[in-house]
């Protein structure tokens, strides 16, 4: 089911910035022009199929991608770190860096737990040095996508990566060891305030396992690559509008399971059980008797 | 490869301009190298390279294609060495911690020097302190003959091994040339004639040299053949002869024998020089010509306590000329008419002289005698030169600070050099940045037989050449001497800093003309805020002349860059920081030029230069100074790449560089990638295209290699020309 969605998307894609230039606030002349055409370019003969084929490959090679067979964790726990420094309201994507990356980021909360649905997200913002953890991890879509209205959002100052990475840090390491542990940045500004040495940072992540993604708007950073090459996420730098997407929605399917992991093979899920007990008994929350209380227990399994 | 092998079969002197990080070295070393093993002759490789961590690379890469070739099932006993001062190769704890070299190389002759062993043979041990290493050494060379095995030895891996067999590493390379197969050393153990002597005298005739990095060669040839001397050098020479006179008086009461000993070596001693001479194995000293070596030493500086008397009188003479008030620029010639005039002092050569006094004189603390041989040194070179050479006496310091300075400069690069070319068969002079090509062979003087520049093949372009003339405000921006202090073109300068700081990720380097103009600018960019601008993006370093603060620096930026906190650093076209450093990655994601580096047109010994070559090689005067300019502001946007995986921007930010005639002069690799959409730029139409080009490069990189060659294509390309390419097969 999802992946026929997913498909669908790539489809209406162009659709996504017929909207997006709607809300677009600055002047038309302010952006670098664009030649669409360019994009279109005859081969020897004249003809488009080579161009058509390109556009058409990067949808194949999703496809692809997705068919060889390793196992994947389903269980996860991501922190979506969104930078709202002051080089987010730089205009280069359209309409804003900000509104851009708020607009995407509900989209991919709506489809993280789309494909992920016993995952659960937490959002952590940060700016003018410090980190602000807008929601911890919960797996209601909505909550977090509450807390991304815009009106909540401003921008200030420089990021902090470390800081942010601490807090999700902090929060990540009390999960239980058979889900993964997962953390997707947005990135804007290509500059970093840490109060101390953000290399420990990284060792420490390392050796808790957690698993850091970047998607870059601007320019290639040594210490993201380095990070994300450390922690064995990826690391993308964003070309366009729909690259941005791409490169955030290949975040989505489940990460395949590091062997170390692994060792825990099955999860003990909880279901409702019915059982008929021959006499009435008490409950221990409750000063009454209470007969749905194995069906309770089995809920709170979950 | 094809052409350095013509080269070398011709016999001729190659120049070949090769861009950096392309392999230039390993092409070079596996050619000559295969050169070696298949010729019956065994022709030596003398690779000379610029700085120490330079000769470590070479080294390294050497041993790499040593072992690669081995595994090949090439056979071949192959010794590779390095030389650098005794400073980085001295393991004697006592001695290495000295932080100047001279104090190193002063120490350890006080410790090795012969008469010093002949002494402590003498007294109980331990009473004459001595270095052990050296002594092992000598000790085992008796016994055998005490040879390294073969192998490629890196400076540390020499070191290692001294200290696993208690040898000193210095000596021991020293005493290797002459049986290595390759030596790697540093451009003044073959240019600077005082230190050639010493190394490089029984190098055999067909050896080929290779210059690395040489684009400054002839800025080193000048140097090795100029001296300055300041007031302070003069009293501190004055002191030292009063005492060599106390030592001469002393010794003649104790043992006159010695001295009537020294002065029959000294006879004997030129005598025995002009017989070697004749025979014409020796790199012939250039310091010596022929009619001047011929002559015997004067008599009237026979004696040593003649000689002393002599020299004092030729220190006061100095320093009566140093209290002119005018600055003086005379050649060489009516120097040495004045100075017969007024201290009846003809010209002779005076610092062998006082090398052998010395030794005689049991003298062991060199480091006292120092600037008395700069000025022996002086006198020698006044006296050995007629043409190519000009005395300038500047009396003040920037026209106002009395700080009198003789300088005996230099003009013609070819001297130096000429030894040279004349010796050896091949001389091959490579580098990233030559162009324009036709320059070396004139101010050097020598006829290449093969000169070639080549073009870069790249998978992507990894690098963009920005071109800006004008700021945002479609001013036009120069360091132009008349508008360079103009508000608006510094605020467009500063504007191009801030801007780029906040799109180019992690490192930037920042280049300046001169120190005097960075450092005026910077305070205009504080009191314009254009610094606290760019700090909010951006830490800020810069280099000063002090070699201390700018590694801290330095290290500093390496670090803001590796954190992600981002920097720039500001430095000077011509500093340190342009010339032996990599920004590599992330330390250098772009390269600023503020203006065209020229060289301080004012200064009287660059008016001086730029006067003898108009005379004598025909070159204007303006072609030399772009060309020098231009070779420099190539060697700093050079920084950025070292490698195919890297890649920068590189922005020229003056309205000067647009110009057809200097960009023609900036390297081919560079100009190839020069579009005429990227020539004429404003700051803002650079940004857009920088901000492209970084998203691009910033996408994974998949590694296929254009340009290189399987066995096949190689056996074609030989079909096609046979026997040109038949050497290379084996490489590719």
């Amino acid at each position: 089911m999802t992946k026929i969605i997913n498909s669908n998307e790539e489809l209406i894609d162009i659709d996504d910035e017929a909207q997006n230039a709607n809300q677009q606030i600055g002047y038309a002349w302010e952006e670098e022009y664009k030649r669409s055409w360019d994009v279109l370019q005859e081969d020897e003969d004249g003809g488009l199929k080579h161009t058509v084929e390109h556009l058409q490959s990067r949808k194949r090679k999703r496809l692809e991608r997705d068919t060889s067979i390793i196992k994947r964790g389903i269980i996860r726990h991501m922190f979506l770190i969104i930078d709202l420094s002051e080089a987010m309201l730089e205009k280069d994507l359209r309409p804003s860096r900000l509104d851009l990356t708020l607009s995407y980021a509900e989209q991919f909360i709506l489809e993280f737990f789309d494909q992920n649905p016993i995952s659960q997200l937490g959002v952590i913002v940060s700016k003018s040095g410090v980190a602000e953890k807008l929601m911890g991890l919960t797996g209601n879509p909505m909550d977090n996508i509450n807390v991304l209205k815009k009106k909540n959002i401003d921008t200030d100052g420089e990021p902090s990566l470390q800081n942010a990475l601490e807090m999700a840090r902090s929060s990540l390491i009390h999960v239980p060891a058979h889900g993964s542990r997962e953390i997707l940045i947005i990135m804007g500004s290509l500059t970093s305030c840490d109060p101390g040495d953000i290399n420990e940072t990284i060792d420490n992540l390392v050796s808790e396992n957690i698993r850091v993604s970047i998607v870059g708007l601007a320019a290639e950073v040594q210490i993201c690559k380095l990070m994300c090459k450390k922690t064995k996420g990826t690391y993308g730098v964003v070309l366009n509008e729909a690259h941005f997407k791409d490169l955030l929605f290949e975040i989505i399917p489940p990460p395949p399971v590091s062997i170390v992991k692994s060792k825990s093979e099955l999860v003990v899920m909880g279901f409702p059980r019915g059982v008929n007990e021959s006499m009435p008994s008490l409950c221990a929350w409750y000063d009454y008797a209470c007969i749905y209380r194995n069906a309770v227990k089995g809920i709170s399994n979950l | 490869m094809v052409d350095l092998k013509k080269a070398i079969d011709a016999g001729g002197h190659c120049l070949l301009e090769m861009p950096s990080g392309t392999g230039k070295t390993v092409s070079l070393l596996s050619l000559i190298v295969a050169i070696q093993a298949n010729y019956k002759e065994k022709r030596k490789l003398i690779y000379c390279s610029r700085t120490v961590p330079e000769i470590e690379k070479a080294l390294a890469e050497l041993r790499n294609l040593i072992e690669y070739r081995t595994k090949c099932g090439e056979k071949d006993e192959y010794l590779g060495i390095g030389l650098t001062s005794r400073k980085n190769l001295c393991i004697n704890s006592s001695v290495n911690q000295e932080k100047w070299g001279k104090v190193v190389d002063a120490r350890c002759r006080n410790l090795t020097a012969s008469w010093i062993r002949e002494k402590s043979k003498l007294y109980p041990p331990g009473e004459v302190p001595l270095c052990n290493f050296y002594e092992k050494m000598e000790n085992d060379n008796e016994r055998q003959r005490m040879l390294i095995p073969d192998g490629v030895y890196t400076l540390e891996e020499l070191r290692e091994y001294g200290k696993e067999q208690g040898h000193c590493p210095y000596y021991m390379a020293r005493r290797t040339i002459p049986f290595a197969n390759a030596v790697i050393y540093s451009y003044h153990y073959l240019l600077d004639p005082k230190v050639a002597e010493l190394v490089s005298k029984e190098l055999s005739k067909d050896c080929i040299v290779v210059f690395d990095e040489a684009h400054n060669i002839d800025n080193v040839c000048i140097e090795s053949l100029s001296i300055d001397i300041t007031k302070p050098n003069l009293d501190a020479s004055a002191k030292s002869i009063a005492k060599l006179r106390d030592v001469i008086e002393d010794i003649k009461k104790k043992d006159s024998q010695r001295l009537r000993d020294e002065y029959d070596k000294l006879v004997e001693g030129l005598m025995a020089a002009s017989q070697e001479r004749d025979e014409d194995v020796y790199l012939s000293n250039p310091i010596l010509p022929e009619d001047l070596s011929h002559e015997a030493v004067p008599g009237n500086i026979r004696q040593a306590e003649h000689f002393v008397a002599f020299l004092r009188r030729f220190v006061e003479y100095l320093k009566t000329r140093m209290r002119a008030q005018q600055v003086v620029a005379e050649s060489p010639m009516s120097f040495l008419q004045n100075c017969r005039e007024v201290t009846l002092i003809e010209r002779q050569p005076l610092s062998q002289r006082l090398t052998s006094l010395v030794r005689t004189l049991e003298l062991s603390d060199l480091n006292d005698y120092y600037a008395l041989h700069k000025v022996a040194a002086f006198a020698t070179l006044v006296a050995t030169y007629e043409a190519g050479f000009m005395l300038i006496l500047e009396p003040f310091e920037n026209d106002t600070i009395p700080n009198p300075i003789f300088h005996y400069a230099c003009l013609d690069a070819s001297i130096a050099i000429k030894p040279i070319f004349r010796r050896f068969k091949t001389v091959v002079i490579t580098s990233g940045t030559l162009s324009p090509l036709d320059m070396y062979p004139k101010i050097l003087n020598f006829q290449a037989a093969v000169q070639e520049s080549y073009s870069m093949t790249l998978t992507r372009n990894c690098f963009l050449p920005l071109v800006v003339t004008r700021g945002s405000d479609q001013v036009a921006i120069s360091s132009k001497f008349e508008v360079r202090n103009d508000p608006a073109v510094v605020r467009n300068f500063g504007q191009i800093l801030v801007e780029f700081s906040k799109i180019v990720p992690d490192g930037i380097v920042a280049f300046f003309p001169s120190y005097l103009y960075m450092e005026s600018i910077v305070a205009m960019w504080n009191d314009m805020g254009i610094l606290n601008e760019a700090w909010k993006h951006k830490l800020i370093f810069v280099e000063t002349p002090d070699a201390a603060e700018t590694s801290l620096a330095l290290e500093n930026y390496r670090k803001a860059c590796d954190n992600g906190r981002g920097a720039i650093l500001l430095s000077v076209a011509r500093g340190k920081v342009s010339e032996g450093i990599d920004f590599d990655h992330n330390y250098g994601r772009a390269v600023i030029m503020f203006g065209v580096p020229y060289q301080y047109t004012e200064s009287r010994i660059l008016k001086a230069r730029l006067e003898f070559l108009r005379e004598n090689y025909r070159i204007r005067e303006s072609d030399f100074l772009t060309f020098d300019a231009m070779r420099h502001a190539a060697q700093c946007v050079g920084r950025v790449l070292r490698g195919k995986t890297d890649y920068g921007l590189m922005i020229f930010s003056d309205k000067r560089f647009a110009r057809a005639d200097k960009r023609n002069k900036l390297p081919r690799w560079l100009n190839q990638f020069i579009t005429d959409a990227c020539t004429n730029l404003s700051t803002d139409m650079a940004l857009v295209t920088a901000k492209k080009f970084l998203r691009t490069m910033a996408q994974p990189f998949e590694r296929d290699q254009l340009g290189v060659w399987s066995v096949e294509d190689v056996e074609r390309q030989e079909r096609s020309n046979v026997g040109v390419g038949g050497r290379a097969a084996q490489f590719n």
